[in-house]
């Protein structure tokens, strides 16, 4: 007996809804498939064409997943995305950047490690924060029942902002200075100082709502 | 043999077929989709992904209501039944295929022989 669970859940690994809501749909969805199965078995088909028989319920899983999320979502996709995910991530964001300019204002000095010419700094006082910001966005978002994957991207939304910051940038100084070696070096470390380390402090607060709860 | 209504045709005809079923009994979509395909001598056919969406809309509506049930064979179901909202919708729905079906037999006769 194929295990129709997996199977719907793995196809409608994209739906954007609150949890119980995608929990029920899985559920209906799959007791559907089972039973169109077991109604063509009953009437002497092999388990494979019966198999087959059932998935032609569904040509097109990616419509059949935006289909149900406009008829589920309560108030809209966007508004469900904006709860779950951009309304912590911008908070997370905030909180972090304005921890970083307090620490800046009140003159603390980073830790560095010099590598060369570059160097790897600790803004102990700022990454010691960070936690708390990761811990709030990811919170924020397990509220709104947003799935893991959105919480875990909402608490992790500074360190998100500055990779892709960097990302845009390092194509540029490419084009400008031409390619070095010491250019990936120092990008390499920019990964390590904004993203590498902001992300580890921010995860460590947003590993107790990285659980999935029903 | 019935010739199986095109999928356009059947969807929009869908609200009503439903609400019909469910002023009889409540049912669960795959007994919806069964007595549908029975009903209707294989003319009118929902599949799963025709079938939820509109249940689902109709649910966000307030016309059905679905809720789990424990089954004795081992798999619960999601039973719908009719709210009064959709109740009050099933007569006016009737009347409006009624009128379609009056209008189209005037344009293109398509009545019964």
């Amino acid at each position: 007996m194929p295990d129709w669970n997996q199977i719907v859940r793995e196809r409608l690994a994209a739906i954007t809804l609150k949890i119980a809501d995608r929990e029920d749909v899985c559920a209906e969805l799959a007791a559907h498939l089972e039973e169109t199965y077991e109604n063509s078995r009953a009437k002497g088909l092999p388990a494979q064409a019966a198999f087959e028989r059932s998935m032609q319920e569904v040509d097109d899983w990616r419509a059949l997943t935006r289909e149900i999320r406009r008829t589920k979502s309560e108030d809209g996709l966007m508004n469900y995305r904006t709860k779950t995910l951009w309304l912590p991530a911008l908070v997370t964001f905030l909180g972090a950047s304005v921890s970083l300019m307090l620490c800046q204002f009140f003159g603390t000095q980073p830790r560095i490690v010099w590598v060369g010419h570059d160097a790897i700094w600790f803004y102990w006082p700022w990454l010691a924060t960070l936690p708390i910001f990761g811990a709030v966005g990811a919170c924020l978002s397990q509220r709104a029942q947003g799935p893991t994957a959105v919480r875990l991207a909402a608490g992790l939304s500074p360190a998100l902002t500055m990779l892709t910051v960097m990302s845009l940038v390092l194509p540029f100084g490419v084009a400008i200075d031409g390619f070095h070696f010491f250019q990936l070096v120092s990008f390499g470390l920019g990964l390590v100082n904004w993203v590498a380390i902001p992300a580890f402090a921010l995860l460590v607060g947003e590993l107790p709502f990285l659980r999935s709860t029903t | 043999m019935t010739k199986r209504i095109r999928s356009k045709i059947a969807r929009g005809s869908g609200e009503l077929a439903i609400l019909s079923l469910l002023a009889e009994e409540r049912l669960y979509g795959f007994e919806i989709a069964r007595q549908i395909g029975e009903r209707t001598g294989g003319a009118l056919q929902f599949t799963l992904a025709s079938l939820y969406p509109l249940l689902y809309e109709m649910e966000k509506k307030g016309w059905v209501d679905g809720r789990w049930q424990p089954n004795q064979a081992g798999r619960d179901r999601r039973y719908y039944s009719l709210t009064a909202a959709g109740r009050r919708q099933l007569a006016p729905l009737r009347a409006e295929w009624k009128s379609f079906f009056v209008a189209l037999d005037a344009l293109a006769g398509v009545s019964h022989a």
